[in-house]
């Protein structure tokens, strides 16, 4: 036998309950029409080694055409500098370094680019202060894609494959 | 109004459902109003507003809809627990003081949690070791044909329910040096990943399948190999991934239903529920029927908390009603409305994971995220279309709802986690 409180009591649970829906999907969706937060942080680089488009920019491997990195600052080179590096180059702050790096933060032989498979990847030669690809540690082979930044210290470069 | 202010708003939702149930259920029960409900009512607000509180000062621009939403689920779980025992109930409170202290820890001793990367192998391995404890003898528990539990003196506990949390960070800091590597190479217009790059994640995936073979339940393997599954394809971006996983997961159930004994009789059951050779046999299809009696009978309005036809003497109408099977006991006593909030409240859950996932700006944070949410989605699968006779049923709690210490301290840890991800992100973008 129900009592007439106890149904009033179900329905006011199960209102609260719809109610409690009805504001978590009304504030969802203002936030979807206006995505402020993710706008104004601005889209990650176009073809970059983002979550998404470095795999897709990977699916075509058209062969590297003229791989380079791109000096972006570095001490003691000049912004705009190129370095060829479809041959391979090791990145250090040592005599045999290919890319010599004027950084106190760098490693002798710090990092290292090599041709696999038609496509340039960058490794970290246990450095101590680490290599990053697009601000993200790197720790295993990583392939490059157009448009990926590659800091060491203060020195950072862009790659760049066309 | 601020995310903080609109997460401490959220909270009256909740408060007002204990209220509202435990003061239903009372009446139900004892025909007179208790002010005892009032005071479960003030208790599990005072709870929820110390979770509020740590998040304000710890993690302040943190997704501000995730622990209202997890409020409502446990204040829904408590108080159908409560209108089945009143024992379990009070456990399940302190149940939930334990998940909030565990929840309280995670935030605070784990400010940056990208130092778990560093730790990936050690997280495998203890994970593994977890999944395998309950098989050792003395301390494993077997149920229903699954080694599931162990016990430690007083204390008893679902070890899958943590490593569950610990494959996931492996997954995710493995995937992230990796998922490059992965669509690398092309061989004959299909992505072949070298054995090189795959091979570890075959392996963990190999040997976490090998040992629920071994402690033989099945709802923890669906969940694992999808969310496994889940975060290989938002690592590459292929979808050739998970449909070459989905048809070998398809192949491996086939295989285990038709020689592992206990899978093929829950297999038949969920086939043939009211065959009534199955329906008397134990162990047989009398709970997936009685489960769908219950929720048919609940029609669409439901027959009122504490209406639900339990047991009868010491016989079970509804085995295992406070754990398996509360969705049938949610769905009997507030109808098909009332199952459709709960489904649309564990929607809302998904979606803000999945949006934290969105936000994320670094691949760990994204993959941990993705992979989270996706083990509680596929948990809320796992147990619903069982009990609702979509898939053949499998004994796992529904997160935060049921009636289980070690489900709600693991779920609390992922909400923690989530809530991690979501401040640094959140706080990323607006800057």
């Amino acid at each position: 036998m129900l009592q007439p409180t106890a149904i009033v009591l179900q329905g006011a649970f199960l209102l609260v309950l719809f109610l409690f829906v009805a504001w978590v999907v009304r504030s969802t969706l203002r936030d979807l029409r206006r995505p402020d937060e993710q706008r104004a942080a601005g889209p990650p680089p176009a073809d970059a080694t983002g979550i998404h488009s470095a795999v897709t920019a990977g699916a075509a491997p058209s062969g590297p055409g003229d791989p380079r990195l791109v000096v972006e600052r570095a001490p003691g080179h000049t912004p705009g500098m190129e370095y060829e590096v479809a041959g391979g180059a090791v990145l250090g702050r040592g005599e045999q370094a290919e890319i010599r790096l004027d950084d106190p933060f760098a490693s002798s032989a710090h990092a290292r680019l090599v041709l696999q498979g038609g496509r340039v990847v960058l490794e970290d030669l246990g450095s101590t202060n680490g290599t990053f690809l697009n601000e993200e540690a790197v720790s295993g082979p990583q392939p490059l894609h157009q448009g990926d930044r590659v800091r060491i210290g203060d020195s950072e470069f862009l790659f760049v494959d066309s | 109004m601020s995310a903080r202010n609109r997460e401490l708003l959220g909270l009256l939702p909740a408060s007002l459902l204990i209220v509202a149930g435990f003061g239903a259920v009372f009446l139900q029960e004892q025909t007179q109003l208790d002010n005892l409900s009032l005071t479960y009512g003030a208790v599990f607000l005072g709870l929820c507003f110390a979770a509020h509180l740590i998040i304000r000062v710890r993690l302040p621009d943190a997704d501000p809809y995730l622990l209202p939403i997890v409020a409502v689920l446990a204040s829904i779980g408590l108080v159908v627990i409560y209108r089945l025992n009143e024992t379990l109930a009070r456990d399940q409170a302190q149940w939930f003081v334990i998940g909030l202290i565990a929840f309280a820890a995670t935030i605070i001793f784990l400010r940056d949690y990208r130092v778990l990367e560093r730790y990936r192998y050690l997280i495998a391995a203890g994970s593994l070791v977890l999944l395998l404890l309950p098989r050792i003898p003395g301390v494993g528990q077997q149920a229903n044909g699954a080694y599931l539990g162990i016990s430690l003196g007083p204390v008893s506990f679902q070890p899958a329910e943590f490593a569950k949390i610990g494959i996931i960070i492996f997954l995710a800091s493995y995937l992230r040096d990796t998922r490059a590597l992965l669509v690398s190479r092309k061989r004959f217009g299909i992505t072949l990943p070298r054995l090189k790059h795959i091979g570890p994640l075959l392996l963990v995936w190999g040997l976490a399948m090998l040992m629920l073979v071994f402690i033989r339940d099945l709802g923890s393997s669906l969940m694992f190999f999808g969310g496994f599954l889940a975060m290989l394809y938002v690592a590459t971006d292929r979808l050739i991934f998970p449909v070459v996983g989905f048809g070998l997961f398809g192949i491996g159930a086939w295989f285990f239903a038709s020689t592992v004994g206990h899978v093929g009789d829950r297999v038949s059951a969920w086939q043939h529920p009211f065959d009534p050779k199955l329906y008397e046999q134990i162990g047989g299809s009398y709970q997936i029927a009685q489960s769908l009696f219950a929720q048919a009978d609940g029609g669409v309005w439901g027959q009122g908390f504490g209406q639900a036809l339990v047991s009868v003497g010491d016989s079970p109408i509804l085995p295992a009603a406070q754990t398996d099977l509360i969705y049938a006991v949610i769905v009997n006593e507030l109808g098909l409305i009332g199952g459709i909030a709960l489904l649309l409240i564990y929607v809302l859950l998904i979606e803000r994971g999945f949006r934290i996932a969105v936000l994320a700006r670094d691949s760990f944070s994204k993959l941990l995220a993705t992979g989270l949410t996706t083990v509680v989605a596929l948990q809320v699968f796992v147990i619903v279309g069982g009990v609702t006779k979509v898939i053949p049923l499998t004994g796992v709690t529904l997160p935060f709802v049921s009636y289980g210490g070690s489900s709600i301290v693991a779920n609390f840890v992922i909400v923690a986690l989530l809530l991690l991800i979501s401040d640094r992100a959140r706080r990323e973008a607006r800057r």
